[in-house]
């Protein structure tokens, strides 16, 4: 490595000038280069993952050979487009600004010449090194010429050979640590996460929980005769198990079919299958995203404010997507000899389906159903505050009693008891089944 | 001669790893006739076979069978054309939940009605044909037990069952004995020489080992990286052939 003397540098003044007011419009194309980049694999991973072209068993679709070369030289030209025709992400990030000999607005003319001149310098740049046989290093100091290429050189010739030093010596690892330290710290802070603020409001609390142990049965079966509520808390607790016996039961009955529509392999032969396959999955993750609460709340307003219906069709279209999403994972994960076999014999698609993947993925079918149904018996308790109906109902009542009634929080112990009784019973039973059945 | 199956400049190209699995490969395949494909791990038996009823999609080429251009046919069609077409499996490829019985029905799913097959009714005629191929493969007794629960030999058997059930014309067959002992390949290897003698079932078969060739195959066609290397009886592949088809290092092993 040749390093010029200070004094060397000094004389270089223009070429240094030049160099700087290079440096900016470099820094702003990778930028620009490293967006597309990031649309540009979007794009293919997407390509990669959901398009096949021929109809195999075997070979799913991977992007020809001169894919990438084609995805890095356009990924280039669109970020030389964005240069030269708009205000680009990169050119705001370096606050420079695209002017004509005005400063005013570029014609569209001036911008389209501005676009083949980069692309022509990026493909003479390297051409001149080579014709010239030289070394990038020497080129930057010798002929101090205008291009893209300049940086590279300059990289390049500071790169140090030396023996890599273990991640948390470098100044990177150091950097990284202090980063994810404040990160969590900040998270705390924002978090609002306060230790002495457990200690100041420990004697309400404790003397809450007291009340709260002190657990009242009477109304197990005996009607809360009271405001309207003529229910006890084994009334309440059967509605909610009713509520997420419907919600599963239905959610089953529309998600099992779905699942396979929403299926690669089962849907991935033509354009039409390949377009619901899309939509299907796009629904069933739109959906999922939604909260059984938030549902609530809505079929709340629909269907009236505590009705056990609106808690029921909340956790039914919730179940339907949730299980969708799992059944069409299952039914993409069978063994595809059989489905191979019976293709064979000539049978139609939805054959195929019927005696070649539905007796695989049965089993598996059945103990997630088992396990929605124990996860919808855990929302149905909690969606009455949100005005779904079930036992959350008779919490949110006794609740709005305390300083009324005397033993208001015995009474919330007394359902949350029976709740956390009929839960551990239901999981517990589920297990068993499942257990059985895998 | 009469010709059931007409292959012409047959290509196949895997795009995952731009593998060239078939590269031109022409040849033709006479009614009744027991024909053998011989060849490596890769050189191309599988897709070969595949691509006679498009499981595998060729990249280019025709082939004919029975007077109809098999590349070209639409979805009916090709159902159609299936139904004639046999095929068993190394892996057996049964429905391991299903019943024995169940399994050997579903070779008949091309010829079954929409409505019956959603309700999983089979016609008492087929019923009663299934019951007659498993007592033909010679485990009747086993008709009502879970296919994982048989072993490899009587999978295999079930497979040939199921195959027997679309009363084809072709049976093809990949690499039927590879995961069976010596002993029961050569059972299996003979329901497959029944099938041809009396039922005048033509049969394309891959195999491995060269004895299993020379004893069942009236014709042998070798496969090497995707091309013809070999085509003929196979008394004719001596040590030098042999070298050819298996490469320089093989040396022959014996499968009784």
């Amino acid at each position: 490595m040749r390093t010029p003397k200070k004094s060397n540098l000094v004389k270089e003044t223009p070429f240094r000038d030049q160099l700087d007011a290079i440096k900016p419009r470099f820094f702003a194309l990778m930028l620009d280069w490293m967006l597309w980049g990031y649309v540009a694999y979007a794009v293919m991973y997407f390509l990669q993952r959901y398009w096949w072209r021929y109809i195999d068993f075997y070979n799913k679709l991977t992007l020809p050979s001169w894919g990438w070369p084609l995805a890095v030289i356009g990924t280039l030209e669109m970020a030389l487009l964005s240069h030269a025709f708009s205000h680009s992400p990169g050119i705001a990030a370096a606050r420079l600004r695209l002017v004509d000999e005005n400063l005013g607005s570029p014609r569209f003319s001036q911008r389209l010449k501005r676009f083949l001149a980069m692309n022509l310098a990026l493909v003479a740049q390297p051409v001149v090194f080579a014709l010239r046989n030289r070394k990038p290093s020497r080129l930057l100091h010798d002929s101090p010429s205008t291009g893209f290429m300049l940086p590279f050189a300059v990289i390049k010739d500071a790169l140090p050979v030396k023996k890599p030093r273990p991640i948390y010596m470098t100044y990177r690892g150091i950097f990284m640590a202090f980063i994810l330290v404040m990160t969590f710290w900040l998270g705390l802070h924002i978090a609002q996460i306060e230790f002495s603020v457990l200690a100041e409001g420990w004697d309400y609390t404790a003397k809450i929980l007291g009340e709260l142990l002190d657990v009242r049965l009477n109304h197990l079966f005996v009607d809360v005769n009271a405001k309207g509520l003529l229910f006890s808390i084994a009334y309440f607790m059967l509605e909610t198990i009713f509520m997420a016996l419907f919600a599963t039961v239905m959610g089953v009955l529309v998600a099992f079919p779905l699942s396979f529509l929403a299926a690669r392999n089962i849907m991935g032969f033509g354009t039409v299958g390949w377009g619901i396959y899309l939509v299907m999955r796009f629904l069933f993750n739109a959906i999922r995203s939604i909260e059984s609460m938030l549902l609530a709340i809505v079929f709340a307003v629909w269907v009236g404010f505590g009705n056990p219906y609106a808690g029921s069709l909340a956790l039914f279209i919730h179940t339907i997507a949730a299980l969708g999403k799992l059944f069409s994972e299952q039914v993409e994960a069978v063994d595809p000899g059989p489905m191979e076999a019976m293709f064979a014999t000539g049978a139609r698609r939805w054959q195929v389906v019927l005696y070649g993947v539905v007796p695989q993925v049965m089993p598996s079918f059945l103990a997630f159903s088992l396990y929605r149904w124990d996860i919808n018996i855990r929302m149905a308790t909690v969606i009455a505050f949100v005005g779904g109906g079930g036992i959350g109902t008779l919490i949110r009542y006794f609740k709005g009693e305390v300083g009324r009634i005397p033993d208001a929080w015995g009474q919330v112990g007394g359902v949350i008891l029976v709740i956390a009784i009929v839960i551990w019973l239901m999981d517990y039973i589920s297990g068993r089944i499942r257990e059985r059945i895998v | 001669m009469d010709d059931l199956i007409h292959i012409e400049n047959l290509t196949k190209i895997y795009e995952r790893g731009e593998v060239l699995a078939l590269s031109d490969v022409s040849t033709r395949v006479a009614r009744g006739e027991f024909l053998v494909l011989l060849g490596l791990s890769g050189s191309g038996k599988s897709t070969l076979l595949r691509c006679i009823n498009r499981l595998i999609e060729p990249t280019a080429g025709t082939i004919m069978f029975d007077g109809e251009d098999v590349t070209r046919a639409r979805s009916r069609q090709l159902r159609h054309l299936r139904r004639r077409m046999a095929m068993i499996f190394q892996q057996f490829n049964l429905v391991r939940r299903s019943s024995v019985l169940t399994n050997v029905l579903s070779g008949r799913l091309g010829y079954t009605g929409a409505a019956a097959s959603a309700v999983h009714k089979f016609s008492k005629q087929d019923i009663a044909d299934a019951l007659a191929c498993l007592e033909r493969v010679g485990i009747p007794e086993q008709a009502y037990k879970r296919a994982d629960e048989l072993s490899g030999g009587q999978q295999q058997r079930v497979g040939i069952a199921r195959a027997l059930m679309q009363k084809p014309v072709l049976l093809m067959a990949d690499e039927p004995v590879s995961a069976l002992d010596p002993a029961t390949a050569h059972s299996i290897m003979q329901y497959l020489e029944q099938m041809n003698q009396e039922d005048k079932v033509t049969v394309v078969t891959s195999l491995h080992f060269l004895s299993l060739a020379r004893r069942y195959g009236a014709r042998i066609l070798a496969l090497k990286d995707g091309e013809i290397v070999f085509e003929g009886s196979p008394v004719e592949i001596d040590k030098a052939k042999f070298k050819e088809i298996y490469g320089e290092d093989a040396e022959e092993v014996e499968s009784r």
